[in-house]
């Protein structure tokens, strides 16, 4: 039993532990709820919502009314979840900075890359997330929606998905880190 | 009731995606410099935990599929792409 403890409030656990995990979770979510884990969904449900109340027309479109009908889905109340869970990861292994100075910006690597200033994580962040966000919205799912959820049914979609995001993913890394790839 | 699942099921999924240190952008990123492989190995187990439990329950009758992902070749290759460079900028 204290074995157990201290493993869980260990800062990193080792992937297989972490990934059995979460395979268990992908089971359950189809099992109980015969729902998919998915997040980016659940951010064009919330966008839907506001812009229909904030400009209706704009959003009266076949996308925001029948591909991603607007409201609050089981999807947005697991990202809910998810917030709490990287919450409560963070505070059993004592990591969790809430509110601390410069805990927005605390990655060394990141610093060490694109600079030590917090406004710069802040706007690539944006900018990033705007990508990830659009790229879901084509390939009809994220990491975990697609590649995971639609990877453990073993949809051809999935797989797709992660050879571009690999793909990508590599040559950008190697653009950015250049010689010390 | 539903709900209540949900919020169960995706704290956990937060608390393995931190506990992967999926939630770091070094991880993210080294990843793709092929520095630190736990995003594939995180990444892969999950899946093949998944497929065994899935398509067993499947076999014995207990569960049916919720609707798949569609399959459409360029969009799910475009996205992947277009996701992929955020992902390198932003460790997300």
């Amino acid at each position: 039993m204290k074995a157990i403890l201290k493993y869980i409030s260990k800062e990193t656990w080792s992937p297989y532990v972490a990934g059995i995990l979460l395979g268990v979770v992908g089971v359950l979510a189809v099992w109980v709820s015969n729902s998919l884990l998915g997040a980016s969904g659940a951010f064009e449900n919330l966008a839907g919502m506001i812009g229909k109340a904030v400009a209706p027309v704009a959003f009266d479109n076949l996308y925001f009314n029948h591909i991603m009908p607007p409201g609050i889905t089981w999807g947005v109340i697991l990202l809910v979840g998810v917030f709490f869970g990287g919450l409560i990861g963070a505070a059993t292994s004592k990591t969790l900075q809430w509110g601390k100075k410069g805990s927005t910006n605390s990655d060394m690597q990141w610093k060490r890359i694109f600079g030590p200033q917090t406004w710069k994580r802040w706007v690539l962040g944006f900018f990033g997330a705007i990508l990830l966000e659009y790229a879901a919205g084509i390939a009809g799912g994220c990491t975990s929606g697609l590649a995971i959820s639609g990877g453990m049914l073993l949809v051809p979609a999935a797989f797709l998905f992660i050879a571009g995001m690999f793909g990508s993913g590599i040559l950008t890394a190697l653009i950015i880190y250049r010689k010390q790839y | 009731m539903n709900y209540v699942i949900a919020l169960i099921l995706g704290s956990s999924f937060g608390f393995a995606l931190n506990k992967a240190g999926l939630t770091k952008y070094n991880k993210v990123v080294n990843q793709f410099r092929f520095t630190d492989m736990a995003v594939l190995k995180f990444m892969m187990t999950a899946l093949v935990v998944a497929m065994i439990g899935l398509y067993g329950l499947r076999g014995l009758g207990l569960i049916t599929f919720p609707t798949v992902p569609a399959t459409y070749i360029v969009g799910n290759l475009a996205g992947g792409l277009i996701f992929g460079i955020g992902m390198a900028l932003t460790g997300y």
